[in-house]
């Protein structure tokens, strides 16, 4: 009981963490809010499906199964989301603030309603649930799968982690400081500011890609009610809560976060209503949450503010 | 003298009002090697005039031309990388990263690649970027400042942090917006010694200023803007005794 928590509290906090730090990325350095990241998991993961699952039969309604091996589903999961940042990216990336969030949540939506209908994509709201996985063994001998994919989710999450710190201690991330304290500044001193941007979007949609492809292997579903908005603003809430200035703190926040979730799961119900109640409960509290640290952020207050 | 800057015909309107160019525009050259004062009352157009030639504007009509080349309505980054660099009126500040990260940025450091992020290939021509950096944060007045965080400086040192940013560029034109406003004295004196060296060192250098007293010693040319035009084009002597100038702009003070 105690393992399992702790097991789920590793693997979705990582897989959250590696969505959060792309945020931290994109906002913290980058300035630029982007509302539609789950966006990014939801075509990881359908590639990944895509990529592994058997082709079409009997009920199903997609079109494509490639039945491919569980690393080719990673490698389109990867391209998946960077292709969605960059077609997304290249003609919003010239907007600022609000502006870029709206725009952002709207593709993501968008997004969304077409997993939901284009049952050719993906079985439209039933999901793929042929989901491919990796039997993880070592040298023959079978291990535990909720133990290796919590390993497989926190090595993930660690590299990203590294990778960013990597990125934003080099003058890369200097330049990137720049442009968010001032654009125009940062142009006239021959920063290509549009182009640096896209670098950003991009360079944070990969991880999230692949975090996407972890997730369905590990939920061996990938279906349109898995990547909802409240995906979006479950990780921005972490990201809040952390403190958005940090790589560490953004890590913090989401695993807070999850255990807060996994916690309050755990809790036994006499009856179906009384777990139905304590859903919405959970909702409501976290839309609270939300609020209140808006209201009285440990971060400060949004770049946009200080201007 | 070859026009190493050359304005044509520059028209620039903000919600119906002329803020750049008469009925025929403002052209005016810049030589190369010259240093070319550009005054003119509140409201003239001096700045917009700047960001017309830096990209931070596009002009409604009108060219710019740069060595020859046409600049119009080019991006700031893309005219910064020509080689012209230019001060702000406000001067602009990086304000997470310190006085001396807010000059290294100036110098374009190969670090700064994103193909160099993850090698350290990099670290000798940043050390090399830094050093630069902190050789134009002394000749400005800001050596003992360099790891402060630049909220902690005056208005007159982030303008002076702004000169030196722009210096690590090695611009073939650099263009000055007001840099003596705020400036105590004596920093004016070294700034006014700066300008001589770098026009010597073959700099052209367009400055707008109002302290006409700094600039007129130093200024080989001056332009005199009024509402947006041209009304006067001279060295200072000229300049000083161009009976309209004085009624334009001067003032009583210097009629008299």
């Amino acid at each position: 009981m105690i393992v399992q928590l702790l097991l789920s509290v590793i693997t979705y906090g990582s897989l959250f963490a590696v969505i959060t730090l792309a945020l931290n990325l994109q906002y913290a350095r980058g300035g630029m809010i982007n509302f539609g990241i789950v966006a990014y998991l939801a075509a990881g993961a359908y590639a990944y499906a895509i990529v592994t699952q058997e082709p079409p039969s009997g009920l199903d309604q997609y079109l494509f199964g490639f039945d491919g091996p569980w690393w080719a589903g990673m490698i389109a999961a990867a391209l998946a989301a960077l292709l969605f940042a960059l077609v997304t990216g290249w003609p919003t990336l010239r907007l600022r603030g609000e502006y870029l969030a709206l725009t952002t949540f709207a593709f993501a939506e968008v997004f969304h309603s077409l997993l939901l209908n284009e049952r050719r994509i993906g079985n439209g709201s039933v999901g793929l649930s042929n989901v491919e996985r990796p039997v993880p063994e070592v040298a023959g001998i079978a291990i535990d799968e909720s133990g290796f994919f919590a390993v497989a989710a926190l090595a993930l999450m660690l590299v990203t982690l590294l990778v960013f710190h990597r990125l934003l201690a080099s003058p890369y991330g200097r330049v990137l400081d720049a442009i968010r304290d001032d654009e125009l500044a940062a142009s006239t001193v021959g920063k290509r500011v549009g182009r640096l941007r896209l670098q950003v979007f991009l360079i944070s949609a990969v991880p999230v890609g692949l975090a996407g492809a972890l997730y369905a292997m590990i939920t061996t579903l990938a279906s349109p009610s898995l990547f909802t908005a409240e995906v979006t603003f479950f990780v921005w809430i972490a990201l809040i809560l952390g403190g958005e200035r940090t790589i560490l703190g953004a890590v913090l926040g989401t695993f807070g976060l999850v255990l807060f979730e996994e916690l309050s799961r755990a809790v036994p119900f006499e009856s179906v209503r009384a777990a139905q109640v304590a859903a919405s409960v959970q909702h409501v509290l976290t839309g609270l949450l939300f609020i209140a640290l808006l209201r009285w952020r440990p971060g400060g207050g949004p770049k946009g503010d200080r201007s | 003298m070859t026009a190493l800057l050359e304005a044509r015909g520059l028209i620039k309107r903000f919600g119906g009002l002329r803020a750049v160019g008469g009925e025929e525009g403002l052209s005016f050259a810049v030589g190369a090697g010259e240093l070319v004062g550009l005054i003119g009352p509140n409201g003239a157009g001096k700045s917009t005039t700047f960001n017309l030639i830096s990209g931070a504007l596009a002009p409604d009509a009108g060219q710019v031309l740069f060595r020859g080349e046409d600049i119009t309505g080019a991006r700031p980054e893309s005219v910064a990388g020509r080689g012209i660099a230019r001060t702000y009126q406000t001067p602009r500040a990086f304000e997470s990263l310190s006085v001396l990260d807010n000059v290294v940025l100036g110098a374009d450091s190969a670090g700064e690649r994103l193909r160099h992020a993850f090698s350290s290939g990099w670290r000798a021509e940043e050390e090399r970027a830094r050093a630069y950096a902190v050789e134009q944060l002394a000749r400005v007045g800001l050596s003992d400042r360099l790891h402060q965080r630049v909220s902690d400086l005056s208005g007159g040192e982030l303008r002076m942090l702004e000169v030196a940013r722009q210096l690590v560029r090695d611009p073939k034109l650099l263009l000055l917006d007001e840099p003596t406003a705020g400036v105590d004295p004596a920093l004016q004196e070294a700034l006014a010694g700066i300008l001589v060296e770098l026009r010597r060192g073959g700099m052209t250098l367009l400055v707008v200023e109002h302290n006409l007293r700094f600039l007129l010693r130093l200024a080989d040319t001056v332009l005199v803007l009024t509402d947006g035009e041209l009304l006067a084009r001279g060295s200072p002597a000229e300049i000083q005794s161009d009976a309209r100038v004085v009624r334009a702009y001067l003032g009583d003070e210097h009629a008299a």
